[in-house]
C-alpha cells in the first residue's frame, strides 16, 4: 500500500555507499565552483598571456594552459556555472513542462488524456538530441536556444514517468478517501498527489541534471551553444580537439569534468531513487 | 533489500566516450618508405583530403574562390603560367604579343589541344570562355574582375585569338595565368549552369568523374592529356599523367584530417594546423609543401565604411592597441611569419612597414579619446554618447584555420584591454558571404589571391565597394580615396617596371597611411603528404598543387 509521505521523508535513514560519498563530493565542490568559483580559481578565465601557450600540467597551472595561454583549471572552475547554469536551467524547462503534460494526461478527461499522451509518444519517437537539433535549427544557435531546446527534448521522457506516477497517486486509497470526505480538485492535487510525485521528480531532475549536463556540453562542442573564448566545457572540448595529438590536457580535463558531473549526479540520483523505493 | 549499486550504463558510457576520443588522437603514424626511387610508377589512386569548403560548383568562373582553385587545378588549363621564378610561359597559348598603346594583345594557340569532350581548343573556344566569364549570367567574382578591361574578343584564324581592352592592362598576362578563367570547352559551357558546375569540361590532365555532394569528387585521368605547362618535361617514354585517378575528399575538421594522412587513408592534406606540421618534422613518412598564396596577404580589414572605423583615429587605436606577433609566434609553432604589407611576401613589389605596427597601448587610449570615446562603462569598455564601443567581427570557419580563429579570440582579448568589445562570430561560408553582404561587419579577414600586385586594385580601388555579379565585392575595408584610385588606375595601366613599382609603392602607403588593415601573415597554404607521393608541387601561379606529374611510389 501507498502511505502519503513526502520527499525528505525517503531519505531519512541516511547511510551513504562510498560511491556516492565521492559523488556527493563531487557534486558539492561543483556547486561551490558554480557560485563562487573565484573560491577556488581566484583568476581570469580569460585572460590570454602569449607567452604561457601550450603549457602542460604543473604546479602553477594544475590543468596546463591552451592555445592562447589561458590557465585550463580556472577555465575549468569558472565553466562550471556555464555549465551546471544550463544543465539546472535545461531540467528544470524540461521538468516544468512534463509536470504541465503529465497533470494533464494524468488527472483530465480520457480524450484528453488520451491526445497528450499521443503526443509525447510522437515526440518521444524521436532521439532527444535530435530534438533539440531541431530546435536549434529554427532558432538558431546560442546558449539560451540550446539550453530551451535541451529542456525540450528532455521533457518527453519525464511527461510519461509523471503521468504514470500521477494516475497511481489518483488511484491511491487515501486519495479516494480525501474525495469521499469532499476535499476539493485542487486540495487534492496540492496536498495528496503533488507531494507524493514531487519525491520521484527530485529524483528525476538529480538524473535529469547529469543528462542535460552532457547534452547541452555536446550542442557546445558542435559549435551550437556557447562559443569560444567562453569557459564552457563543451566549447573548451571542441577548442582542443585540433591539438589532441599534441596536448592531450586542453581536452583532458573540460572532459572530465563533464564525465565527473553527469557521473556524480547519477549516482547521486540512484541512491536517493534506491532508498525511496526501499521506504516505499 | 539486496543493495543494488548505481547504474553503470550511463557512466560506463561516458567514460568510453572519452576515453575513445583520447585513444582515437594516438592512433600510429603510417609507415615509412625508403628514399625517392628514380623512375615514375603509372597507376594507382591518390586521396586528397581538404579542409576547405567544398565549392558548390566546380567551374571556377562562378564565383571564383580557393577550394574551386585547389580542384579545378587538376581539370582546367590556363592560356599562360609561370616560372618558378615568376617570368610569364607559354602554356595553351604558346606566343603573344602586345601594340604600342597597349590596347591589343594577339595570343597564338596551340593547335593540338582538344578538350575531353572532343571540342577541339581553338580562338572559338577562347572567346567563349571569356564570353562566360564576363556574363552576368555566370555570377563570376575573381575572374570577372581580372578580366575587367577585356573590351572585345576577336577569332583572328582558328588559332590566333585577339583580345581588345578598354585601357593597357599591365597584369593582362598575370591574370590569364589563373585558374579562375581557365578554358574550358565551349560545348560544356553552353549546358545549363547547374549541369557545368557538376563537371566543368577542360584539356586539364583529369576528368571530373563523380561528384558526391558533401563527401568526395572523382577524378580520373586524361588518357590524351597533352598540354603540360612549358615548364614541364616529360621523361621520355612517358605519359603525364601517372595517376589513374584522384579521390577529392572534404574533411573540413583539421583533426580528422591530420589522422587520415597518418592512418595512409589519405596521401595528401591541405590546411594542415600549425601544431600538426611542426611534430610531423622528424617522421620520415609525412612531408611538408609549404606554398604561399600570391596576391594580398592574410590581414584583417576595418570596415571604413561606417562607425566607428570612418573615423581614422579608432583605426588606428585599434591597430595599436592589439599584439599580434606573440599570438603568431606561439600559435603557429614559426610555421607563418608576421606581415607589415598589404601584399603577399611572394610579390616583389610588396611594401613592408613594420614600424606602423608597433603596439602601443598609451598611444591608443589617446586616439580614443580624442574621438570622443573618453569614458568606460561598468565592465571597462569605451562609451560615446551613450553607446559602447562595439566591432562586430563575422569568421568564416571554412577559410579560418582553428589556430587563426584562436588568434581572433587573443586580439579580441587585447582590443578588451583597450576599451573595444569585438563581437567574434563564426559563421559558416553562407552566412559569412550574407554578413558582409548587409555591410553587418566592423572587422572581418577575407583572403584573396591573385597573381601580381594588380590585387591592390581590386581589393582597394573604391570601385570594388560595388559588387561583382557573384555578389562579392572585394573591397571590404571600404576604401574610398580619390587619389589611391588614381594611382591604382594609373599602375594598372603602365606597361614601365619603374613606373609601376613606385605607383604600387604609393599605393601601399596610403593604405597602410589610412590604418584601414591590420596584416597578420601570408595566407597560409601548408600541405602535408605521404612521402610515397613523388612529383608533387605548387603551380606557380596561385600556389594550387598540381597532380599532373605527380606519382604514387609503392
Amino acid at each position: 500500500m501507498i502511505r502519503p509521505r513526502t520527499a525528505v521523508a525517503g531519505a531519512t535513514a541516511f547511510r551513504p555507499t562510498v560511491a556516492e560519498a565521492i559523488a556527493g563530493l563531487v557534486l558539492v565542490l561543483l556547486l561551490v565552483a558554480a557560485l563562487w568559483p573565484n573560491l577556488l580559481a581566484p583568476g581570469d578565465p580569460l585572460a590570454v598571456s602569449h607567452t604561457d601557450a601550450f603549457r602542460p600540467p604543473s604546479l602553477t597551472h594544475l590543468f596546463g594552459t591552451d592555445e592562447s595561454g589561458r590557465d585550463i583549471y580556472t577555465r575549468v572552475v569558472h565553466g562550471a556555472s556555464e555549465s551546471l547554469r544550463i544543465g539546472v536551467l535545461a531540467t528544470a524547462i524540461g521538468i516544468g513542462l512534463a509536470i504541465v503534460l503529465g497533470f494533464v494526461a494524468g488527472l483530465g478527461p480520457r480524450w484528453l488524456d488520451f491526445g497528450t499522451t499521443r503526443f509525447v509518444e510522437v515526440l518521444f519517437a524521436f532521439p532527444g538530441l535530435l530534438l533539440a537539433l531541431l530546435f536549434i535549427v529554427v532558432t538558431g544557435p546560442g546558449v539560451l536556444s540550446s539550453t530551451i531546446a535541451v529542456g525540450l527534448a528532455t521533457a518527453p521522457g519525464y511527461a510519461r514517468i509523471i503521468r504514470s506516477q500521477v494516475r497511481r497517486t489518483a488511484a491511491a486509497e487515501f486519495v479516494e478517501a480525501a474525495r469521499v470526505l469532499g476535499r476539493g480538485r485542487l486540495w487534492i492535487i496540492t496536498r495528496h498527489i503533488l507531494p507524493n510525485v514531487t519525491a520521484a521528480l527530485f529524483v528525476l531532475a538529480t538524473l535529469g541534471l547529469g543528462q542535460a549536463v552532457i547534452w547541452v556540453s555536446s550542442l557546445s562542442y558542435l559549435g551550437l551553444g556557447a562559443v569560444p573564448p567562453a569557459a564552457e566545457w563543451g566549447a573548451m572540448l571542441a577548442a582542443g580537439r585540433t591539438y589532441i595529438a599534441n596536448f592531450w590536457w586542453m581536452t583532458f580535463f573540460p572532459g572530465l569534468a563533464i564525465v565527473a558531473s553527469a557521473a556524480a549526479a547519477t549516482v547521486v540520483g540512484r541512491g536517493i531513487q534506491k532508498r525511496n523505493r526501499s521506504a516505499a | 533489500m539486496p543493495s543494488r549499486r548505481f547504474s553503470r550504463p550511463r557512466a560506463a558510457v561516458v567514460l568510453t566516450a572519452a576515453v575513445a576520443l583520447l585513444i582515437a588522437a594516438c592512433s600510429p603514424g603510417g609507415g615509412t618508405t625508403g628514399e625517392p626511387t628514380g623512375e615514375p610508377v603509372a597507376g594507382g589512386t591518390l586521396t586528397y583530403a581538404s579542409g576547405d569548403a567544398e565549392p558548390s560548383c566546380l567551374d571556377p568562373h562562378v564565383g571564383g574562390n580557393y577550394p574551386q582553385a585547389l580542384i579545378a587545378t587538376q581539370y582546367l588549363e590556363s592560356l599562360v603560367s609561370l616560372s618558378d621564378d615568376g617570368e610569364v610561359i607559354p602554356w595553351l597559348a604558346t606566343e603573344w604579343t602586345e601594340s604600342d598603346d597597349g590596347l591589343t594583345w594577339e595570343f597564338r594557340l596551340r593547335e593540338d589541344v582538344t578538350f575531353t569532350d572532343g571540342t577541339p581548343f581553338d580562338a572559338e573556344a577562347v572567346a567563349a570562355n571569356i564570353e562566360h566569364v564576363q556574363d552576368p549570367a555566370t555570377a563570376s567574382s575573381t575572374g570577372y574582375l581580372a578580366l575587367a578591361k577585356i573590351e572585345n574578343v576577336v577569332a583572328v584564324d582558328d588559332h590566333l585569338v585577339r583580345l581588345e581592352l578598354s585601357a593597357p592592362d599591365s597584369a593582362l598576362l598575370e591574370s590569364l595565368s589563373q585558374v579562375w578563367v581557365a578554358m574550358e570547352s565551349p560545348k560544356a559551357l553552353e549546358r545549363s549552369q547547374e549541369e557545368n558546375c557538376a563537371a566543368p569540361v577542360g584539356t586539364g590532365p583529369f576528368v571530373v568523374d563523380e561528384w558526391e555532394r558533401q563527401e568526395s569528387v572523382t577524378l580520373v585521368r586524361n588518357d590524351d592529356y597533352a598540354s603540360p605547362p612549358a615548364d614541364v618535361e616529360v621523361p621520355e617514354g612517358a605519359t603525364l599523367p601517372y595517376l589513374d585517378s584522384i579521390v577529392w575528399r572534404f574533411i573540413p575538421d583539421s583533426a580528422s584530417r591530420y589522422a587520415a594522412l597518418q592512418s595512409g587513408e589519405a596521401q595528401v592534406i591541405d590546411n594542415a594546423q600549425p601544431d600538426t606540421i611542426r611534430s610531423a618534422e622528424p617522421d620520415d613518412a609525412i612531408e611538408e609543401l609549404d606554398a604561399p598564396r600570391p596576391g594580398a596577404a592574410n590581414r584583417i580589414e576595418l570596415n571604413s565604411g561606417k562607425a566607428p572605423f570612418d573615423d581614422e583615429r579608432v583605426r588606428e587605436a585599434f591597430i595599436r592597441s592589439v599584439n599580434v606577433d606573440d599570438g603568431i609566434q606561439s600559435l603557429f609553432f614559426g610555421t607563418a611569419e608576421r606581415s607589415y604589407s598589404p601584399l603577399s611576401s611572394v610579390e616583389p613589389l610588396g611594401l613592408s612597414e613594420p614600424d606602423r605596427f608597433a603596439v602601443d597601448t598609451a598611444a591608443a587610449a589617446d586616439l580614443l579619446d580624442e574621438a570622443g570615446w573618453d569614458e568606460r562603462d561598468a565592465e571597462g569598455y569605451r562609451v560615446k554618447d551613450g553607446e559602447r564601443l562595439t566591432l562586430d567581427f563575422p569568421v568564416s570557419t571554412n577559410q579560418s584555420i582553428p589556430a587563426e580563429q584562436s588568434l581572433f579570440e587573443q586580439i579580441q582579448a587585447d582590443a578588451k584591454t583597450a576599451g573595444f568589445q569585438v563581437n567574434l562570430h563564426p559563421l559558416d561560408l553562407s552566412s559569412w558571404y550574407g554578413a558582409l553582404a548587409e555591410n553587418d561587419y566592423d572587422l572581418v579577414s577575407a583572403p584573396y589571391t591573385k597573381v601580381g600586385p594588380d590585387v591592390l586594385r581590386i581589393l582597394y580601388h573604391s570601385a570594388s565597394i560595388e559588387p561583382a555579379p557573384s555578389g562579392y565585392f572585394a573591397n571590404l575595408a571600404q576604401v574610398d580615396d580619390a587619389e589611391l584610385d588614381e594611382l591604382l588606375t594609373r599602375a594598372s595601366a603602365t606597361s614601365d617596371a619603374g613606373e609601376r613599382a613606385d605607383l604600387y609603392a604609393q599605393a601601399q602607403r596610403i593604405i597602410l597611411d589610412g590604418y584601414y588593415i591590420l596584416p597578420l601573415y601570408d595566407q597560409q597554404n601548408h600541405f602535408l603528404y605521404s612521402s610515397t607521393v613523388r612529383g608533387l608541387r605548387a603551380m606557380p601561379t596561385v600556389s594550387t598543387p598540381t597532380f599532373a606529374e605527380a606519382w604514387l611510389a609503392s
